[in-house]
């Protein structure tokens, strides 16, 4: 007899509904699965047969046949394990469900154990948008589910919970499938089930854990506040690292529609089970020895990379210099769409990547020049040399260098203490609520030319002094509109409806490195 | 390192040079070269101009040519004859040892020089430069007195400048402390007042520091250059280059236009810097510095020389305490500034420098008050610059000591920069021109504990 049931597959950060036809039928004994299934999904094969002997089915000695349609679609993973089990079931009549559509997503272990998979959000998603009304999902994958709203979800832990959730009569409550979205967004009038967000904790160290670093400190307070790109150079052990690793302390939390993003994603990437919406902005630091596929995305199965992990939130890449230069050169399309694309035989793949650029690197090879300790041990030229492995592209999205002296002792051991993380938040976050208060509602970092021009109201006194500002510097055009979005964040953050010359002025301590100094005898 | 060792090492011989090169110095047939030099034609000083731009023809190889053919502008026209590059070959011949002839490749390149002598000579006057050759009256004297004269000076700026009456060499490493290159700065400040011309070799750290100083007090300051004028490096200092000129002094090169800079073309030029000086100042050095080869060739030539003394746990100072140990007594200690012009037989004219040992009798020195130096700022530069006069070089140090934002304090920062006075370097801030000549006080007190926080807003 044929069972044809529901489930789903992923293609990179989207769910998509598949049918599994299963056929059981008189001749010789055989299990076939057909439809572009990968080894993870041929293996179910095994994982089926076992987990239905332990579960106390019957797995027929008959001709089985599972057909994934629409069978032009790569499928992978292993989601539909439940599927293909309950399908043998029903094709061997051991059971009948009850009519009405009904989907199943879930890993079977060879105990008839569900397990929940990653994606399994994105999935459920595109089953309640296909206007599936009845969807088993595993029970550890519950929560995730039931982000999304307008659909019923039937939790099974075993495969015998999934045959009695299958003959349960439905809960009788209207669908919503146009609400779909809103309710998993948490907002809206359509009833998300289960909590929407969950606070987590923050482990990382607070602001108030850094001393010194008075520049530094305000420097990162601008760049989060505008969202501009900032590179820390200063010898080891001046505390960068320690000084990035605040940053998701600093971060305001994400919007409704950034949330549901990251929460697919992390799904995705397999952080899951989800248990509530991400709330928190990103964070990636990825290694220094990360590969191509690593921080694009890629592998078989499209895996979201660090570029789209750090989505709405900040990529930090310590040791800069050191990154691969295939892997650097491949952030260009991300920092400019906020877009990465992965091309494939089988066409692109188009994920989101708009991602703040946090970088950290040493100054030269041996990492002490610029100290006062004549510690450098580098040939003239050198840092110059290590400082240019940073290409075009990347160097147009820093917004902000910044130098971090090694600090003295007797700065370290003054008892001022550093401010915390809370109260520099709360400015961040009242500077981003100016900056998206105003038209364009973007971040300065990424507003266009023409709205900056507008948003900085610059005096004509103050417009003469940015001229003479990028005059002396030989600043090109883009790096004269950088160093006025940066002054307009700092007179977001001043509260200042204008961009005022205080605030050029310190924009322009973190201008890019030029080729010759501002002053003409500095050495 | 003995000096004479050192130098016999870097130019590769130990026969006698001096015969051989041009004839100039004190060598026995030095009369009737010089007879020759003196009355340089304007032709032979182009042909030499030309022939010293001809890679790998050496001071050797030119007197050999020069003693077999006759004058500089006869060389390139046998060259430019015919069959050329064989006469050359000939005229070329060591006769004592024939390994060490001129080889083919030399003499292919001279013709080819030949050739493209306009060109060469266009390429020089392009650059304003002035091509000074030995036995020209206005040859620096210094230079000609030393051992291997450089056949032919390029020259851009003031030529007078090497001929004044008083020069000192301020030397040292490319890395130098904060303290170090405020003494640099200080010294040559004061020897520019007392009168000297300041000679050094434009690299970054004390040479620049030097330089520097010395353009603020709108003196004549002398770099000689590893390089030709082409390729100067670092290259960042071409702003720099430009003020020496303004200032009234000069860039010298004893290489083409065109010569790279090399590994072997630095410690060549560094027979020039002490050889057109009457002594050598070495300020900070590593225990390899190429500064220390510029002390070595300063004795050797008959200079004095003097080490500003260090710490024997500063690397820094390593070199300078090492090359008094090995000379005792003919390797001096610069113990102050006045002493030092003391010790050079110069008369410290107005000159403010401030003692380094405080026991001193230097009681009529006049100090710029903070407010001379500060005068004329706004409020927030006035306060950011007596805090950095005060010793402070970070951020932190300066709003503990203003009680500025930070924000405020990275504003003034920066026009302090824009206006002359400072420079940054990642994340340090130091003075610049007049105001690093001062020495500096201890910082006054303690960062307190600023009772308002700094706030972000400016």
């Amino acid at each position: 007899m044929l069972a044809t049931l529901l489930s789903a597959t992923l293609v990179a950060l989207d769910g998509r509904v598949i049918r599994v036809e299963v056929d059981v039928a008189p001749g010789m004994p055989g299990f076939t699965i057909v439809g572009l299934a990968d080894v993870g999904i041929r293996e179910a094969r095994e994982r089926v047969r076992g987990a239905l002997r332990n579960a106390g089915f019957v797995h027929p000695p008959r001709r089985i046949t599972v057909n994934l349609a629409p069978a032009d679609l790569p499928k992978t993973g292993t989601a539909a394990d439940l599927a293909i089990a309950i399908g043998i079931l029903v094709g061997s009549e051991q059971f009948t469900p009850r009519p009405g559509r009904a989907a199943l997503i879930g890993e079977l272990s060879l105990g008839g154990e569900v397990r929940t998979v990653p994606g399994l959000l994105p999935m459920v998603l595109a089953l309640a948008r296909r206007g599936v009304a009845r969807i088993v999902v595993p029970a550890d994958g519950a929560a995730e589910a039931r982000l999304v709203g307008g659909v019923e979800i039937l939790p099974a832990g075993s495969i015998p919970e999934a045959v009695d959730a299958l003959r349960a009569r439905p809960r009788s409550s209207p669908r919503q499938p146009d609400r779909v979205e809103l309710a998993a967004a948490g907002v809206g009038d359509a009833p998300a089930s289960g909590s929407v967000s969950v606070p987590t904790p923050n482990d990382g160290p607070d602001l108030a854990d850094v001393r010194g670093h008075a520049e530094a400190r305000r420097a990162l307070e601008v760049a989060l506040a505008g969202g501009h790109g900032l590179l820390l150079m200063g010898p080891p052990g001046t505390g960068k690292t320690l000084l990035a690793r605040t940053i998701p302390s600093l971060q305001p939390a994400l919007e409704d529609h950034e949330a549901l993003t990251a929460t697919i994603v992390a799904s995705v990437s397999g952080e899951g089970p989800m248990v509530g919406l991400v709330r928190r902005a990103p964070y990636r630091a990825p290694h220094h020895t990360s590969s191509y596929a690593a921080m694009v995305g890629g592998g078989p199965a499209l895996a979201p990379g660090e570029v789209t992990r750090a989505d709405h939130g900040v990529l930090f890449l310590d040791e800069l210099a050191e990154f691969s230069r295939d892997v650097l050169e491949a952030l260009r399309q991300p920092l400019e769409d906020g877009r990465v694309t992965i091309v494939r035989a089988r066409g692109a793949v188009t994920l989101p990547a708009r991602f703040q650029l946090v970088a950290a690197m040493n100054p030269c090879p041996c990492g002490h020049a610029g100290g006062d300790d004549g510690a450098c041990v580098c040939r003239p030229g050198v840092a110059e040399k290590y400082v240019g492995r940073i290409s075009g592209p990347l160097r147009d999205r820093i917004d902000l260098w910044v130098g971090m002296p090694r600090i003295p002792a007797r700065v370290m051991l003054t008892n001022v203490e550093p401010e915390p993380s809370a109260a520099v938040a709360a400015r961040i976050a009242a500077a981003r609520a100016r900056q998206l208060a105003r038209p364009g509602r973007a971040l300065n970092a990424r507003i266009s030319g023409r709205m900056l021009r507008a948003a900085a109201r610059l005096s004509p006194a103050d417009q003469a002094r940015l001229a003479a500002m990028s005059e002396v510097e030989r600043l090109s055009g883009r790096g004269t509109e950088r160093l006025l979005r940066v002054a307009r964040t700092i007179a977001d953050l001043a509260e200042a409806d204008a961009v005022l010359a205080p605030h050029l002025d310190e924009a322009a301590r973190w201008r890019a490195p030029a080729a010759r100094p501002l002053n003409a005898l500095a050495l | 390192m003995k000096p004479r060792d050192g130098a016999r090492r870097l130019l590769g011989r130990s026969t006698p040079w001096r015969s051989e090169v041009l004839g100039v110095g004190t060598g026995p047939e030095a009369t009737d070269e010089t007879r020759f030099a003196s009355q340089l034609a304007s032709e032979d000083r182009a042909a030499l101009a030309v022939l010293v731009s001809v890679q790998g023809l050496g001071p050797i190889t030119l007197g050999r040519l020069l003693a077999a053919i006759g004058s500089p502008a006869a060389i390139l026209s046998v060259a430019n004859g015919p069959h050329g590059q064989r006469a050359l070959v000939a005229a070329g011949v060591d006769r004592e040892s024939p390994s060490r002839s001129m080889a083919d490749a030399v003499a292919e390149a001279i013709v080819d020089a030949g050739r493209r002598r306009h060109e060469i000579l266009d390429g020089i006057a392009t650059l304003a430069l002035r091509v000074v050759a030995v036995g020209d009256p206005d040859y620096p004297p210094r230079l000609l007195a030393i051992e291997i004269p450089p056949v032919a000076l390029f020259v851009r700026g003031n030529i007078g400048s090497l001929s004044a009456d008083h020069s000192v060499a301020v030397v040292g490493t490319r890395r130098p402390t904060e303290a170090g290159r405020r003494v640099a700065s200080r010294i040559a400040a004061s020897l520019a007042r007392a009168g000297a011309v300041v000679v050094s070799g434009l690299a970054v750290g004390i040479d620049g520091a030097a330089h520097a100083a010395v353009i603020t007090e709108q003196c004549p300051t002398i770099a000689f250059i590893g390089s030709g004028h082409n390729r100067l490096f670092p290259a960042a200092h071409d702003r720099l280059a430009d003020a020496i000129i303004e200032a009234g002094g000069a860039i010298v090169s004893e290489y083409a236009p065109d010569t790279e800079p090399t590994k072997w073309t630095f410690p060549r030029r560094n027979r020039l810097i002490s050889g057109a000086a009457d002594a050598v100042v070495i300020v900070e050095a590593g225990a390899k510095s190429g500064a220390l080869l510029t002390g070595s060739w300063a004795l050797e030539q008959g200079r004095d020389c003097f080490v500003v003394p260090g710490s024997i746990d500063a690397q820094m100072s390593a070199g300078c305490l090492g090359f008094l140990r090995d000379w005792p007594g003919l390797v001096r200690v610069v113990s102050g500034i006045p002493q030092l012009l003391e010790d050079l037989g110069l008369t410290p004219s107005a000159a403010y420098a401030t003692p380094l040992l405080p026991s001193t009798p230097t009681s009529n020195v006049r100090l710029p008050t903070t407010d001379s130096i500060l005068g004329g700022l706004a409020p927030d530069e006035r306060v950011v610059g007596s805090a950095l006069l005060e010793g402070a070089v970070i951020v932190d140090e300066i709003v503990a000591v203003t009680g500025l934002s930070v924000g405020a304090v990275l504003g003034a920062l920066t026009r302090l920069e824009a206006a002359g006075k400072l420079s940054a370097s990642h994340g340090r801030y130091r003075l610049e021109g007049a105001w690093a000549t001062r020495a500096p006080r201890r910082l006054a007190r303690a960062p307190e504990p600023a009772s308002e926080r700094a706030t972000p807003a400016a």
